[in-house]
C-alpha cells in the first residue's frame, strides 16, 4: 500500500508539478507571439519577429517615435541639430551602460553606424530605412557625434529611431545574441522553445515592474488566446478577431496597417478617373466594416493614420453612392470608354483576416454598378511580382489587394514608393505629383507636413489612385493580473517597461 | 545481409541524389528569395545586391554545382532567414520529431493490435462494431479540428493539461493523443481485417479441432500471420511522422522538423528546406532497412541476399 501510494505520488509529481510550475512566479510574465525570432541581431530589428523581443527592451535607439502623435522624441540622444545639408549632430545621454559594462558614448554610436553600413552584413534596417543613404559617423567628443548621410535627409532623426544600438564589443558579423542598453538583457534562448529576458539592474531609466519575461511562440491564434485564458501566458498581443471573444481580457487596437486596393491607372478603362471614382463610390464601407473587416476598423481615405506626419484630416470619406457610380460609368461609356471589359483583382488570400471574403464582396458591389471583376489569388512571391517594378506586361485592367504599414511616423515612407514615378510599387507617372512629393521630401517641420497633406489631397480628389478600405485593427488578449495598452507600434514592438501588475 | 544493406544503401544514394536535384530545382520555381526576404519597398538595386551576395544571380546549374560541391564537404549552406548554417535548425528540430513519432507509434501499436484482435475475435459483435466505428472515426477525423477541440476541452474547460509547448510529461499528452488517433484507427482495421481472414484458414480450423485454447489461437497463430501487413502500414505511418507531423507540431508549438520545413518553404529559405529533406530522407532510408529486417525476422521465408 505504501509503495503504491509512493508510486502515485511520484507520478503526480512527474506529471503535475512541472506543469504547475509554468504558472508565473511573481513579477514574471510570459508573452506568446506568432513566430519565433529568426535571430537576435539588432541590425535586423526591422523584421517584426526580432523587433518584438529586442526593440525598446534590449536595444534602444538615439530617437524615438511617439506612437500617439508620430513626433520624434529624445531617447539615447538628448537633442540634435542639422549642422549642414548632409550632417546631423547628436548630443548623447550620459551615464548609460551597455549590458556588458561598456560605456554608451560617441564611439559606440560610430561603431554602430559602421556596422550597420557594412555591406557584408545582411541588415534589414539598412535596406528598409537607409536604401539611398551612405551613413558615416564621427565622434566629436564623448557625448557628441556627427552623422553624415551622403545624400540630404531632412528626416534623419526619424530614421535614427530604427537603428537599434549594440555594444561596441559586438562582432562585425551577424550574431544570435544582442547586448544593448535597454531595461532588459537577454538571459537565454532555447531554440524552438522560448526566449527569456531579465531586468537589467544597471538601466539608466526607471526600473520596470516586470523582472523576468519569457517569450514563447504559437502560430495558431486560437492556441495563443487559449494560453492566456488558461493562465499559461499573460499576454498575447496578436490574436485573430474570431478568438477575441472575452470582453474582460481582449482589446482591439489600431495597428498602423491600412487595407487598400491599388488601381492600375495605366490600363483602360481604369485610365479614366470617372471609372476610378465609381470604384470608390460603389463600396458600402459600413457594410464591409461590420460584416467583414470588424467593427473596430476605421474607414480609410488615405494610406496613413493620423499619427503620421503628413496625414490630411480634411479629406472626406468616400460616400456610398451607387447611383452616382453608375452615372459616372455610363458617362465614361458614352465618351467611348469600354467599361464592359473584364477586370482582375490581384488578390492574396491571407494578406489580412477575411481577405477572400472582402474580395468577394468588392466584386459583388462593383458588379452592381456595371464593372465586371474576377479574382485571381496569388501566393506571396507571385503576388509581389505584380506589386512591384518591373510590372508584368499585358495583364489587363486590374486592381491589387494590398495592406500598407507606416509605423515610422513620416508620410514619405508611404508616398515615395507608392506614388512617385520612381517609386518601387508606383503605377503613377504624374509630373505634378512628383514635384509635390519632392517638395515635401526636401522640407522639414510644418512645410513638410503641409506638402504631404497636399499630396494626399491631390491623390484623393484628382488622381484617385486607390480604393482605400480601412485602417486595420489588431486584437490583444491581456490577462487580468497585468495592465498594458497596445498602440500603433504594437505590430513591431512590445514595450515591456509599460507593463505593470495590478497587485 | 551486409551485402543487402550495402546494395540498398547504394540504391538509396542514387534516389537521394535524384531527390535533392528535384527539391533544388522545384523549390527555385516557387520564387525568388530576395523578393520575399527583402521588404516590399526594397529597390531593384538592393535586390540585385542581395542576390549577388548570396549567389542567387548565378544560373541554376551553377548554383546546383556549388551546392553539390559544398554538400560533399558537409557544408549544407546558410539559412538566409536565420543567418546560420542550414543544418543547425534542422538538427535542433529533428530529435523533437523523432521522439514524438516513436512515442506515438510505441503507444499506438499495442493498442491497435489489442483492439483489432479483440474485434476480430467475434466479428459482428457489439465490441467489434463499436471498435470499427471509433477507429474509422479516429482515422478519418481532421487532425486540425481534433487538436483544437482537445485544447479547448482538456486545457481550457477541464484545466487538466497544458495547451501546448514542451517541458513536462503533461505536455506530451495532447500531441501524442491527437497524433495517435490515425495510426490506432488504421492499424486496428488492418489487424482486424487480416485476422478475420486468417481465422477462416485451414490451419486455424485444425487448431480448433485439436482443442488449442482460443487465446492461443488468436494471439499466437493468427496474430503472427497478420503481422506483415501491420508492419507495412505501421512503417508507412512512421515514415510520414518522421517527415514531420506538421499540423500537430504547428498547433501544439512542438519544435519539430515539420513546422520548421513549412516555415522554410513559406519564407523561401531554400538551404533549410534542402537540409530538412536531406535529414528526413536519410532517416527514412534507415527506417526502411529496419522495416525490411523486421520482415525477415517475422517471416523466415523472406531472405535478403
Amino acid at each position: 500500500m505504501f509503495q503504491k501510494t509512493m508510486c502515485m505520488t511520484l507520478l503526480a509529481v512527474a506529471i503535475g508539478v512541472p506543469f504547475m510550475a509554468t504558472a508565473q512566479e511573481s513579477r514574471s510574465i510570459t508573452v506568446v507571439v506568432p513566430e519565433q525570432p529568426d535571430s537576435m541581431e539588432a541590425c535586423n530589428a526591422a523584421t517584426s519577429n526580432i523587433s518584438r523581443v529586442l526593440s525598446r527592451n534590449v536595444n534602444e535607439s538615439l530617437t524615438l517615435i511617439d506612437p500617439s502623435n508620430g513626433e520624434i522624441t529624445p531617447y539615447l540622444a538628448l537633442s540634435w541639430e542639422r549642422v549642414s545639408d548632409l550632417t546631423w549632430r547628436f548630443k548623447l545621454r550620459e551615464n548609460v551602460k551597455f549590458h556588458d559594462g561598456a560605456d554608451f558614448n560617441a564611439d559606440a554610436v560610430v561603431f554602430n553606424i559602421e556596422r550597420l553600413m557594412n555591406r557584408n552584413l545582411d541588415c534589414s534596417t539598412r535596406t528598409v530605412a537607409f536604401g539611398g543613404l551612405d551613413l558615416t559617423a564621427r565622434s566629436v567628443d564623448p557625448t557628441t557625434v556627427e552623422i553624415s548621410t551622403g545624400t540630404a535627409s531632412p528626416i534623419f532623426p526619424t530614421l535614427a529611431s530604427t537603428i537599434k544600438l549594440v555594444s561596441p564589443n559586438t562582432p562585425v558579423e551577424i550574431t544570435r545574441t544582442s547586448i544593448g542598453t535597454g531595461p532588459y538583457q537577454l538571459d537565454s534562448w532555447r531554440q524552438g522553445e522560448n526566449v527569456q529576458l531579465k531586468r537589467f539592474d544597471g538601466y539608466w531609466g526607471d526600473a520596470p515592474q516586470v523582472e523576468k519575461v519569457t517569450y514563447v511562440w504559437r502560430s495558431e491564434s486560437s492556441i495563443r488566446a487559449a494560453m492566456v485564458a488558461a493562465g499559461e501566458a499573460d499576454l498575447s498581443p496578436y490574436i485573430a478577431r474570431q478568438d477575441a471573444t472575452n470582453t474582460e481580457t481582449d482589446t482591439a487596437y489600431l495597428n498602423a496597417e491600412t487595407s487598400n486596393m491599388r488601381i492600375d491607372t495605366t490600363v483602360a478603362p481604369l485610365t479614366d478617373v470617372r471609372v476610378r471614382k465609381a470604384l470608390n463610390l460603389a463600396l458600402d464601407r459600413e457594410a464591409l466594416r461590420t460584416a467583414i473587416f470588424g467593427e473596430s476598423t476605421v474607414p480609410a481615405v488615405q494610406l496613413v493614420t493620423e499619427a503620421v506626419l503628413g496625414y490630411n484630416p480634411e479629406l472626406k470619406l468616400w460616400e456610398y453612392n451607387p447611383e452616382e457610380a453608375k452615372r459616372l460609368v455610363a458617362e465614361a461609356e458614352a465618351d467611348g470608354v469600354d467599361v464592359t471589359v473584364p477586370m482582375t483583382i490581384i488578390a492574396r488570400p491571407n494578406i489580412y483576416p477575411n481577405a477572400s471574403e472582402a474580395v468577394e464582396a468588392l466584386m459583388a458591389m462593383w458588379g452592381e454598378v456595371g464593372l465586371t471583376f474576377t479574382a485571381q489569388n496569388f501566393e506571396i512571391a507571385d503576388w509581389l511580382k505584380y506589386l512591384r517594378k518591373p510590372f508584368p506586361e499585358n495583364i489587363g485592367p486590374n486592381v491589387q489587394q494590398e495592406q500598407h504599414d507606416n509605423g515610422k511616423g513620416d508620410a514619405i515612407f508611404t508616398i515615395y514608393n507608392k506614388y512617385h514615378s520612381q517609386g518601387t510599387v508606383s503605377k503613377l507617372n504624374d509630373p505634378k505629383l512628383d514635384a509635390l512629393i519632392e517638395k515635401g521630401q526636401a522640407a522639414t517641420g510644418e512645410e513638410r507636413k503641409a506638402a504631404f497633406q497636399e499630396v494626399f489631397r491631390y491623390l484623393h480628389e484628382d488622381i484617385v489612385a486607390d480604393v482605400p478600405l480601412f485602417h486595420m485593427v489588431g486584437y490583444a488578449r491581456i490577462s487580468s493580473n497585468i495592465v498594458w495598452t497596445p498602440n500603433l507600434q504594437t505590430n513591431n514592438e512590445i514595450n515591456l517597461s509599460e507593463i505593470t501588475f495590478k497587485n | 545481409m551486409l551485402t543487402y544493406i550495402i546494395r540498398r544503401a547504394s540504391h538509396s544514394l542514387i534516389a537521394l541524389v535524384g531527390l535533392l536535384m528535384l527539391v533544388f530545382f522545384l523549390s527555385r520555381l516557387t520564387g525568388d528569395p530576395a523578393s520575399v526576404l527583402l521588404p516590399v519597398d526594397a529597390t531593384a538595386a538592393q535586390r540585385i545586391e542581395f542576390a549577388a551576395r548570396h549567389g542567387l544571380d548565378d544560373s541554376l546549374i551553377v548554383q546546383f554545382g556549388s551546392y553539390l560541391k559544398d554538400l560533399v564537404q558537409f557544408d549544407f549552406g546558410m539559412s538566409l532567414r536565420q543567418q546560420r548554417g542550414a543544418m543547425e535548425p534542422a538538427l535542433e528540430a529533428f530529435p523533437h520529431t523523432l521522439q514524438l513519432a516513436f512515442v506515438t507509434m510505441l503507444l499506438a501499436l499495442p493498442l491497435a493490435v489489442c483492439l483489432g484482435a479483440l474485434a476480430a475475435n467475434r466479428p459482428g459483435s457489439l465490441f467489434d462494431r463499436i471498435t470499427t466505428i471509433l477507429t474509422l472515426a479516429g482515422a478519418s477525423a481532421p487532425t486540425f479540428w481534433i487538436a483544437v477541440l482537445a485544447v479547448l476541452f482538456f486545457s481550457l474547460s477541464l484545466g487538466w493539461l497544458p495547451t501546448s509547448g514542451t517541458g513536462t510529461i503533461a505536455h506530451w499528452v495532447l500531441p501524442v493523443g491527437v497524433l495517435m488517433l490515425r495510426p490506432v484507427g488504421l492499424l486496428a482495421q488492418v489487424v482486424r481485417t487480416t485476422m478475420v481472414g486468417a481465422i477462416n484458414s485451414p490451419y486455424v480450423k485444425t487448431a480448433w479441432a485439436k482443442g488449442v485454447p482460443r487465446s492461443q489461437i488468436l494471439f499466437v497463430h493468427v496474430l503472427r500471420n497478420s503481422l506483415l501487413p501491420l508492419v507495412s502500414v505501421a512503417g508507412d505511418l512512421t515514415v510520414s511522422m518522421v517527415n514531420g507531423a506538421v499540423i500537430v507540431e504547428t498547433i501544439f508549438g512542438w519544435p519539430g522538423i515539420g513546422a520548421l520545413l513549412l516555415n522554410a518553404i513559406i519564407e523561401r529559405d531554400f538551404a533549410v528546406v534542402q537540409a530538412c529533406i536531406l535529414l528526413t530522407a536519410c532517416s527514412i532510408f534507415i527506417l526502411n532497412i529496419v522495416i525490411d529486417l523486421i520482415y525477415a525476422f517475422l517471416d523466415p521465408r523472406i531472405r535478403y541476399s
